[in-house]
């Protein structure tokens, strides 16, 4: 499978597996979290094997070209501004997240606004990238800062604050019927691979997603689920874990690095963090600016050769965004989280469906 | 040859027209040779022609050979004789010292160029331990021999153009055929051709009308003046532009790591080559980051640092009457100030400046309390580590890059350094070399690339 296939994922998988999947994990320590994890990774894992065999059929073409020369126009018009409306707001989630956690463990007396402009800035530079470029810094910053979670995990794991009994208390609770939200925030981790829609263009080799793959991709996510819902118990306890806004800034907050010229542990994964997270939303953002291009492209709105589409979209999504920005309270921003996540399923469906259409259309043609 | 008359001998009609568009020049030599029944014309520029050689290949021998025939099948053995070309180039080529010869009405264009830059220079730029200590001259021929001599290779090409501008300065471009990339080659010629400017000077000026862009930050040629570096990269499949009148070559495409090996690093074991790599990169990242992270601990976010290393960087900072980014921008404004005055100052002056420089920057501006020590520590920290790095052309973008971080961090704070870093990172994939990744990990062999993604 093509590298950058694993940097999708993967960006997807670290940028919330921080966020906001913890938090609405945690909330059901009691009822049926770890159940849902197991179905979530399971579904994902099949999620994933689906659209790589789906996108395997058609090398070197995203889902606007396919779906124009293969469904019927009042099917694909409603379909892309769904899937336009999922790619924004999954990224608008995750800006909003970390503005709001970065204003309260970084820079508590900055503006929102002044936070949330940088951020903006650098995502409409991403939407303006040329796709490939993009799959290119995703390596490079991706790569760069990789030593970073490896420092934090295997500093977290060996700390001596660590309590496994905790952990096995969690454990206890695997016997429960799995609950719903959870399984979305945890299926949600795999939503990465979809960005492909727009990708697919670059990879005309067809992608393998054998056992190997499935492994490979199988067990970073195991143990990411696994670091993501284990660690904040084993360092603040079973009981009241529900109860903290961000469990894992509290987490390795905890760990100190005696010698480091940095001693508390926290700033260098807020550091990995706002990495992954602008990442994440910048493919995001992209993949849902490809989508409306896709639809809306007239030369009318052409200045010096130079397309003003993107920059009309970079004003709509940011004045947006920072509308969500200054009017969300944290409590709001949970709702939000947790509708996005319980959306995931229908937009699966939704792409079941489209997939079906297409391969029906393809079929068609070729008799 | 013109009609004899009075026995005085008349140029051809050709010659007199030559020297017709040639006459604003002072130099223009029309020399009839005539001794009993023989006769010929010479042609050509007195400046830009070797009068030795022309006393001793061409003058001598005239008088020396029994009849006209043989004096003609002489000069057409001679190895320096090329064809004649249109009339437009001819005149190009005779400014450059070539010299025609009319016997009895034909024509023979002979090369007797006169040069006095073609001595090989030592290495200014990229200075090396080991490895060879001459760089190129600025003269192509001669820069061409010294490829041919290092290369011998069947497969190199050489290809010269004459350039559109008013110069008509030659342009060789040189690539291994078995190696090159066809893709980059195609864009080069292509681009060289289309090139519409009025004075190209050096390979310098050449190499940012080839980029595509105007406005741009990072170079993507690389002027390098070393012929190991030009051999290394010709074995490496890339393409050499070399410019008459010039000591450097252009290499393209190029990639960001391209401008990070110093040809030193060929010549050691692989720990002591690998050091010297991670030093290369070690001040990249110093030379860029440090202004901003002191105004990010300092201003913004002092309690990341351990709270004794805070303390410290705090302590230092009592007395000074303004804000960190003040300070940072003050010192480091002054340092490249004196940086630039180095480059530009004649070499008698530079150790004044040096040394005026050296007080400012020195204990001077502490004791004054206008900068803290740490920031004096700081300054010559980023100073050196600009050095570091082996291509100078890209420590000149660095420079300008560390005050857009600084800009950034000086309004944004942390969240500022690190989106301007993640910024120059997309800045940098988001640039082409000649149709090549600018920057990207993993640069496969051509075949496994084209499989990954291909436009």
């Amino acid at each position: 499978m093509n590298r950058f296939i694993y940097y999708l994922i993967l960006v997807n998988m670290f940028a919330n597996i921080v966020s906001t999947a913890p938090k609405v994990l945690l909330r059901h320590t009691t009822d049926g979290a770890i159940p849902a994890m197991v179905l979530g990774l399971i579904a994902g894992l099949l999620y994933t094997q689906v659209f790589i065999k789906f996108f395997n059929h058609f090398p070197g073409q995203n889902l606007p070209e396919l779906l124009k020369s293969y469904t019927p126009k009042w099917y694909y018009y409603p379909t892309l501004s769904f899937f336009i409306i999922m790619w924004y707001l999954a990224g608008t989630l995750t800006l909003v997240t970390f503005t709001f956690m970065l204003a309260t463990f970084l820079t508590p007396e900055m503006a929102i606004i002044t936070m949330i402009i940088p951020y903006l800035m650098i995502i409409s530079y991403g939407i303006l990238m040329k796709s490939k470029n993009l799959l290119y810094a995703t390596e490079v910053i991706f790569l760069l800062f990789l030593p970073i979670p490896f420092l934090t995990f295997s500093k977290a794991y060996f700390s001596s604050h660590l309590n496994w009994d905790v952990v096995k208390v969690a454990m206890m609770h695997s016997n429960t019927l799995p609950n719903f939200s959870s399984f979305t925030a945890s299926f949600f981790t795999f939503a990465g691979i979809s960005n492909l829609v727009i990708f697919n263009q670059y990879f005309t080799k067809k992608m393998k997603f054998g056992l190997k793959q499935v492994l490979i991709v199988g067990s970073i996510s195991f143990i990411a689920l696994f670091t993501t819902y284990f660690m904040p118990i084993g360092f603040s306890g079973f009981e009241h874990i529900s109860s903290l806004l961000y469990p894992w800034i509290s987490t390795t907050d905890s760990v100190r690095m005696k010698f480091g010229l940095i001693e508390r542990l926290v700033f260098i994964f807020l550091l990995y963090f706002v990495v992954i997270a602008i990442l994440s939303m910048t493919i995001h953002w992209h993949v849902s600016a490809r989508l409306i291009q896709s639809i809306f492209h007239s030369n009318k709105l052409k200045v010096k050769n130079i397309d003003l589409i993107p920059f009309i979209i970079i004003i709509i999504f940011s004045s947006i965004a920072i509308f969500f920005s200054l009017t969300m309270t944290e409590y709001n921003l949970y709702k939000f989280a947790s509708v996005v996540y319980n959306i995931m399923p229908l937009f699966f469906s939704l792409f079941l469906i489209t997939m079906w259409l297409i391969m029906r259309g393809a079929k068609h043609e070729k008799s | 040859m013109g009609k004899r008359t009075d026995g005085e001998p008349k140029p051809p009609a050709y010659m007199n027209e030559l020297a017709q568009k040639l006459d604003s020049s002072f130099d223009v030599a029309q020399v009839p040779l005539v001794i009993k029944g023989k006769e010929a014309h010479l042609f050509y520029l007195k400046t830009v022609v070797d009068s030795d050689k022309l006393q001793s290949i061409i003058i001598k021998p005239f008088f020396e050979l029994a009849t006209i025939t043989h004096f003609e099948a002489y000069l057409n053995s001679l190895p320096n004789k090329t064809e004649i070309p249109p009339t437009e180039e001819l005149l190009i080529e005779l400014t450059r010292g070539f010299l025609l010869v009319a016997i009895q009405n034909k024509f023979i264009f002979l090369e007797l160029r006169k040069v006095h830059t073609d001595t090989v220079q030592e290495t200014l730029m990229e200075s090396t331990i080991h490895g060879p200590q001459f760089a190129f001259s600025e003269d192509l021929s001669t820069n061409l021999n010294i490829i041919r001599q290092n290369y011998h290779g069947t497969s190199l090409a050489m290809n010269t153009y004459q350039l559109n501008d008013r110069s008509n300065r030659m342009v060789a471009i040189l690539y291994d055929e078995a190696s090159v990339n066809k893709n980059v080659l195609r864009i080069i010629k292509k681009k060289i051709r289309a090139l519409k400017v009025p004075l190209i000077q050096s390979s310098g000026d050449l190499g940012v009308f080839l980029t595509r862009r105007k406005y741009t930050l990072f170079p993507t040629t690389i002027l390098s003046e070393r012929p190991d570096r030009i051999i290394y990269n010709i074995t490496g499949g890339k393409v050499i532009i070399m410019v008459d009148g010039s000591p450097q070559s252009i290499i393209a495409p190029v990639t960001f790591f391209d401008y990070m090996v110093s040809m030193e690093d060929n010549y050691h074991t692989y720990w002591v080559s690998l050091f010297g790599t991670l030093l290369g990169y070690f001040g990249l990242f110093t030379c860029l980051l440090l202004p901003s992270i002191y105004v990010v601990v300092t201003s913004y976010n002092p309690e990341i640092m351990r709270t004794e290393l805070a303390l410290t960087v705090t302590g230092s900072r009592i007395g000074v009457p303004y804000t960190s980014f003040i300070e940072v921008l003050f010192m480091l404004v002054f340092m490249e100030l004196l940086t630039e005055a180095s480059i530009r100052l004649p070499k008698a002056v530079s150790a004044t400046a040096t040394t005026v420089g050296g007080l400012i920057l020195g204990t001077a501006a502490t004791e004054a309390a206008l900068a803290s020590n740490i920031m004096i520590i700081l300054v010559a920290a980023v100073a050196i580590s600009t050095f570091v790095i082996p291509i100078n052309e890209l420590s000149f973008s660095l420079r300008i890059s560390r005050l857009l971080l600084i800009l950034f961090t000086s309004l944004f704070g942390l969240n500022g350094l690190i989106v301007g870093f993640l910024f120059l990172i997309m800045l940098l994939t988001n640039k082409e070399s000649f149709g090549e990744p600018y920057f990207k990990f993993f640069h496969m062999p051509k075949k496994d690339e084209k499989k990954v993604t291909n436009e």
